[in-house]
């Protein structure tokens, strides 16, 4: 890609580095250009910080990028649970709700997303202290229970919205609304890759298929499209990844010498034009992709342990799909790809009955179905992170767009949507083990204590990454966009 | 840096003083150059030391041109031709040239897909559901009928903003071609409806602003702009500028001699034939799709009761019409007619009977259940202010559904299925009007009605297709009273707002908050074509530069406020935006863009080649050469199946799926995006809001989710799996083989074909060697991929 002198507004401007401003846009100093006529631009009246823009090297839009400062995190994986995890029936403990079991107290509103609802209900699943720490944790997911010593929760999340999709578009955008780009994309865009065979950003979608925003979770928004997320599973290659059908190796090698040829050619004609060199070496990844990502793909080689420890040998059918996809996240967090996005539930369209964490009815059957696929796999996976010393330079965030209520809905089953207090954790390179900031009320009902916004999560996650999320920005449309748009503050005390 | 440009850059802390808030300047062209586009170019060359490049090959200039006027590389006929005439007299043949391709039904394809990228226009909701948007492609047919008509610019642009007060109501499609979170997907919570609304009305200013006015009045949804002198008044003046508008379908509003218009006509006569048949023996029914009708003898009637016959109904919406069609809807609450029903049957957590005359479509729906062991069934009481005759009712369950979307698994049922109509005459005595039970017994009782019926149901599916029928173009509601959000918030509002443009460009309208909505917008659109308007014109000629020399003079596209970039030439510019305004050259009309792009494609500076000067980097702003670049994904996939012969050149109508029929919840998978169906120009291809196409979506192709005032170029490894391994590619580099082979034989002069239809050249004597090689080995359609993947394929040269 080429970093073309629209990206670059006044504010940005001044700062950039010279020699590779000068190279991507073919400015000369002699001419008049845009160059000149913005040099008396002051940047700082503006905005009080001045935005660090990556220098992309058009040849390799993945080459590694330092960092704003030094951190241990060098990776992400954000593990992603679409559907709301109830956070009362989880990671949250509130004694208060058993008390308050089967009653209706003057905090209830009249009406919540899906309409009047019913009675306080207690936990479907008993907490019991874990770990070293003692942190309560529910039933519903024991292995990761289990692990609680090496989690960083934040319990006093609220987001913007109520609703799914827009859920998930802002805790992945940081916008409710469409359009804008995903966290994986901002980070590649800052970062590049580590690795020089396979995409700085995959996302692994759930086994019954894409989440509610689809592909808007791992887009690029107005990024530049090198930056978006590639989608494959344990199951499933790219698109078009593979040989067509009927073709030989000997048919591609002789496409792809003749297209060489046909490019040295060309470019003869426009020596230096980075783009064009740009595009001839995407055709050389394509082709190291071809080999590396099947490789990466192939999670039946592990060891047997392994595959047992991580559950594809028992269980629904779900369960042992998500188990290979927790496999093949921690292989490509293995080969240094920047960012893993790792979904467990899909849109409510295919699957077991249910698709994601979405419980309005029957959360006791439906949560329980939706646990068994999700909790042996990622606990397996977080351990195996860490016994591979994989955790001292990757961040892990486990994260669901809202919370559930205290109480049930109107049809006595399910509980409904709480966008006023949920639960996430992190784990890992940079960020506190064992411990738990911010607190919900004492139902669970709003976040009161170090209330902590998507905003601050996502300026959180982006410093742990060693990035300023006031400085990472890209120019579109009149501003300067961010991840946390004018929002956010790093939540310090979580880092280690 | 000349006079004119150091004045205004000195003026630039003072915020009303920005440069595109002031009037167009026309400066006097530079002396020195034939063309005025030149006179401006050549006298900066002049003073950066900078000598330009001489004119391209003959090959080069003739796909640029195609390319950047209709989209679609020259064929290698044309090319020869070209050449050929270009020997003998280059202006002529040129000229002649520019003219075909102006006048060809392409040019309104290539430009109207650079004007609904702008405005993020897309075939889908976007959000959860991403429902399909039934028809609004009419819209889509309208940008490039517009283009292809000439039609002037201030015209479009009016027509755009208040098409249904001017014959044009497909065009308002405009207004609300951002994406949008259905009713159903935004949950009950009042706050968060409101909040929805205030979203919409969003995505309409930030389409207005940004696409016209080259402003970003988004930003003043909070509080007042950070750089730009636009307040947060201005933005919710503007909201109430659109607030008659709502996401959604209406029938739109065309001119008597709109062909939609006509059709309809002649067939609802062909309908009312049939219907004569029918009302001799009494009532009957008709099946809408969307709607049921229940026809019967006319009666002046207090009220109307509908009984139903089934346990549980559904109804978004009832109506009820009489002879006299002007009247309209009778049973509308806002008529003043009364509802009722029986309140203990309504389902739990859902409103009452009210919603059934409030005049909303879609899944707001009454829901009534018979309880368990009860004999009553549902009915609903309307009554009237006064008597009112009657002769139809019209029920549905959610025709909103039925007529805004299309391609789901489930298409919305009636649910409810027999009733029986009751009217209180005058007298206060209720009768029967129609009974359903009874019209199936009238039914049997007289076989010609079967013959009458059938024919009915025919022309109503030929209405449906061809007449003027519900469109996703916006609909109309009551405007409300505006309000400033404070923070943006519509739980905090603060003073009332008048419909009125922005004040720093004399945006007052003497407007008030009971102005009718269309008259709002017409106003509105009066006020942006005003020939005084410093941003219409300069952001529109900007638009155009951009499409032809791959940059604009302001490289911001929609964003002309302090955070945007700056014009490389202002007075140029200026000068082009006045001779947009107000022509000076012989010949020319006003607003016209084919005028407009004839002067630049006519300039020396779009004829230059594009070679690279060795060793010197100069900037590419001042045209020293024709900056190439890489083509839009529709080009390649337009230029692959114009090569292969297989390009269906049809112009407009409905889109060509390459999705699956999906469930309510659920994503748009990609079933076949390669099969004849899909042979048509990409324009066609469906927009769907952030769907991964699995071949050119890599390419760039906008999200549809954010205004996109130029597509960012990128490259990615995708790009080069889905050229290579594509089953479309695949295919076409065979088509593309076997026609070369058919036209020209085995061997090299297949091998030259190739080249002449991908590349509109001959090949080299080293190229021809390798070719064969591959050509022998593996067979020709290899060398038909290796060409499509090439560079110079994927570049305007």
């Amino acid at each position: 890609m080429s970093n073309n002198a629209e990206h670059v507004s006044p504010i940005g401007r001044g700062l950039l580095d010279r020699r590779s401003f000068m190279r991507t846009t073919g400015f000369s100093l002699g001419g008049l250009g845009l160059a000149s006529l913005l040099a008396k631009d002051d940047p700082a009246a503006f905005s009080g910080k001045h935005p660090i823009r990556p220098a992309i090297d058009p040849d390799n839009p993945y080459a590694p990028r330092s960092p704003h400062f030094t951190v241990p995190a060098k990776q992400v994986l954000v593990i992603y649970c679409p559907g709301a995890v109830s956070h009362v029936d989880t990671f949250d403990h509130k004694p208060a709700l058993e008390k308050q079991h089967g009653q209706k107290p003057d905090y209830i509103p009249e009406v919540t997303f899906e309409g009047p609802p019913g009675n306080v209900a207690k936990s479907f699943w008993e907490f019991k202290p874990r770990g070293q720490t003692g942190k309560m944790a529910s039933d519903l997911l024991p292995n990761m229970a289990g692990m609680v010593d090496d989690f960083c929760f934040f319990h006093a999340l609220h987001t913007e919205t109520a609703a799914h999709p827009q859920g998930e578009n802002f805790f992945n955008t940081g916008f409710t609304m469409e359009g804008f780009p995903s966290f994986g994309a901002w980070v590649t865009y800052a970062l590049g890759s580590e690795n020089a065979d396979l995409p700085g950003f995959v996302a692994i979608n759930d086994p019954r298929g894409l989440a509610r925003s689809g592909k808007n979770n791992f887009g690029n928004g107005f990024l530049p499209a090198s930056f978006q997320g590639t989608d494959f599973t344990a199951k499933n290659p790219p698109n078009n990844l593979t040989r067509p059908a009927r073709f030989d190796a000997l048919d591609d090698r002789a496409t792809i010498d003749l297209l060489k040829h046909l490019n040295d050619r060309h470019l003869e004609k426009f020596p230096g034009d980075a783009n064009l060199a740009a595009r001839i070496a995407s055709y050389e990844l394509a082709g190291k992709m071809q080999t590396s990502v099947p490789e990466v793909m192939d999670v039946a080689n592990e060891p047997e342990s392994i595959l047992r420890e991580y559950g594809t040998d028992n269980g629904s059918e779900l369960k042992k799909e998500y188990a290979k996809n927790c496999i093949l996240a921690r292989r490509l967090v293995e080969k240094g790809v920047r960012v893993v996005q790792l979904f467990n539930g899909s849109d409510p369209s295919g699957g077991n009955g249910i698709t994601n964490w979405d419980s309005h009815a029957n959360i006791l059957k439906t949560h329980a179905m939706q646990a068994e696929i999700m909790d042996q796999p990622t606990a397996a996976l977080i351990h195996d992170l860490k016994r591979r010393g994989l955790l001292d330079h990757t961040l892990v965030v486990w994260a669901t767009e809202f919370g559930r209520m205290p109480f049930l809905q109107g049809n006595g089953t399910g509980r409904d949507h709480n966008p006023d207090a949920f639960t996430c954790f992190m784990a890992g390179a940079g960020v506190k083990a064992g411990m738990s900031y911010g607190e919900s009320d004492e139902f669970g009902f709003k976040a009161v204590y170090n209330r902590t916004s998507v905003y601050d999560f996502n300026a959180t996650i982006l410093n742990l990454m060693g990035l300023d999320h006031e400085r990472l920005t890209y120019y579109h449309n009149g501003l300067e966009r961010r991840l946390t748009n004018v929002h956010g503050h790093v939540v310090k005390e979580v880092l280690a | 840096m000349t006079g004119l440009a150091s004045i205004i850059w000195a003026a630039e802390d003072v915020p009303e003083k920005h440069w595109s808030f002031q009037s167009v300047k026309r400066s006097a062209v530079p002396k020195g150059a034939v063309q005025p586009v030149d006179a401006f170019l050549n006298a900066r060359l002049k003073t950066a030391g900078v000598k330009s490049n001489g004119p391209a090959s003959a090959r080069d200039l003739i796909r640029r041109v195609a390319v950047v006027l209709t989209g679609l590389p020259p064929t290698p006929e044309r090319v020869i031709t070209f050449e050929r005439d270009l020997a003998k007299d280059p202006n002529k043949a040129y000229s002649a040239l520019v003219e075909e391709l102006l006048a060809s039904n392409h040019f309104g394809e290539r430009w109207a897909q650079h004007w609904l990228d702008v405005i993020r226009w897309a075939e889908t909701n976007g959000s959860e559901a991403n429902l399909y948007r039934k028809m609004a492609w009419v819209y889509r047919d309208y940008v490039i009928r517009s283009f292809n008509e000439d039609v002037p610019y201030d015209q479009f642009v009016r027509e755009q903003l208040a098409g249904d007060t001017m014959g044009r109501g497909e065009a308002t499609g405009f207004l609300v071609s951002g994406p949008h979170v259905p009713a159903a997907t935004v949950g009950q919570i009042p706050e968060a409806i409101r909040q929805a609304r205030a979203d919409r009305m969003d995505e309409i200013i930030q389409t207005v602003a940004s696409s016209l006015l080259g402003l970003t009045m988004n930003c003043a949804r909070c509080h007042d702009h950070k750089f730009d002198p636009v307040s947060i008044d201005d933005y919710y003046s503007m909201a109430a500028i659109f607030q008659d508008i709502e996401f959604g379908s209406r029938s739109p509003e065309f001119s008597k001699d709109h062909p939609r218009h006509l059709k309809g006509k002649t067939l609802m006569k062909e309908i009312e034939v049939q219907r004569k048949v029918m009302r001799a023996q009494g009532p009957w029914q008709e099946d809408w799709g969307g709607y049921r009708q229940v026809h019967f003898n006319a009666k002046k009637v207090k009220a109307v009761r509908i009984n139903f016959k089934t346990p549980n109904v559904a109804i978004d919406e009832l109506e009820i019409f009489g002879p006299d069609q002007k009247l309209g809807n009778l049973a509308l609450a806002s008529k003043g007619t009364k509802v009722s029903g029986p309140d203990k049957m309504n389902a739990r957590g859902r409103s009452g009977v009210w919603r059934i005359n409030d005049g909303e479509y879609g899944t707001m729906v009454w829901r009534a259940n018979t309880p368990k062991g009860s004999k009553e069934k549902p009915w609903a009481l309307l009554e009237f202010s006064e008597p009112r005759h009657v002769n139809r009712v019209r029920i549905s369950s959610n025709r909103e559904y039925y007529f805004e979307t299309d391609y789901l698994v489930n298409k919305p049922k009636l649910a409810f299925s027999h009733l029986v109509v009751e009217g209180q005459g005058v007298d206060g005595q209720w009768s029967t009007l129609a009974g359903t039970y009874y019209i199936d017994t009238l039914n049997k009782k007289h076989p010609e009605r079967a013959t009458a019926l059938a024919k009915i149901k025919m022309l109503s599916d030929r209405y449906a297709d061809q007449a003027p029928r519900p469109s996703f173009v916006g609909r109309f509601v009551k405007p409300a009273v505006t309000r400033v959000m404070h923070r943006g918030s519509p739980e905090n509002l603060k003073d009332e707002v008048m419909p009125a443009a922005p004040e720093l460009l004399s945006g007052e309208l003497k407007m008030n908050s009971k102005t009718p909505g269309a008259e709002r917008r017409a106003r509105f659109a009066g006020w942006a074509t005003r020939s005084d308007n410093p941003l219409l014109a300069r952001v529109m000629v900007n638009r155009t530069w951009q499409h032809v020399f791959g940059r604009g003079i302001v490289p911001t596209g929609s964003d002309f406020g302090r955070a945007g970039a700056k014009p490389s030439h202002p007075e140029l510019l200026d000068w082009l935006a006045s001779e947009f305004i107000k022509p000076k050259r012989a010949n020319t009309t006003a607003w016209s863009v084919k005028d407009m792009i004839r002067l630049l494609v006519h300039s020396d500076a779009f004829k230059r080649s594009s070679q690279p000067t060795a060793g010197q980097q100069f900037d590419e702003a001042l045209l020293w050469r024709y900056p190439p670049r890489r083509v839009e994904a529709e080009v390649i996939r337009d230029g692959i199946l114009q090569a292969s012969g297989k390009l269906d050149s049809n112009i407009g109508g409905r889109s060509y799926r390459i999705h699956n029929v999906k469930k309510t919840y659920a994503q748009w998978e990609v079933v076949d995006n390669h099969a004849p169906h899909t042979w048509r120009r990409m324009i066609y291809q469906e927009r769907m809001r952030r769907v991964d196409d699995q071949i050119f979506t890599a390419f760039d192709f906008p999200d549809c989710g954010q205004v996109r005032a130029k597509r960012p170029v990128s490259t990615t490894p995708l790009q080069a799996l889905n050229l290579m391994n594509s089953p479309f590619v695949v295919q076409q580099s065979a088509f593309i083989a076997e026609r070369a082979i058919k036209e020209k034989g085995q061997g090299a002069p297949a091998i030259k074909r190739c080249f002449e239809l991908l590349l509109g050249r001959q090949p080299q004597a080293s190229e021809l060697e390798s070719c064969l090689a591959v050509s022998k080995s593996r067979g020709l359609k290899f060398v038909a991929r290796a060409l499509i993947n090439a560079n110079e394929f994927a570049y305007i040269p």
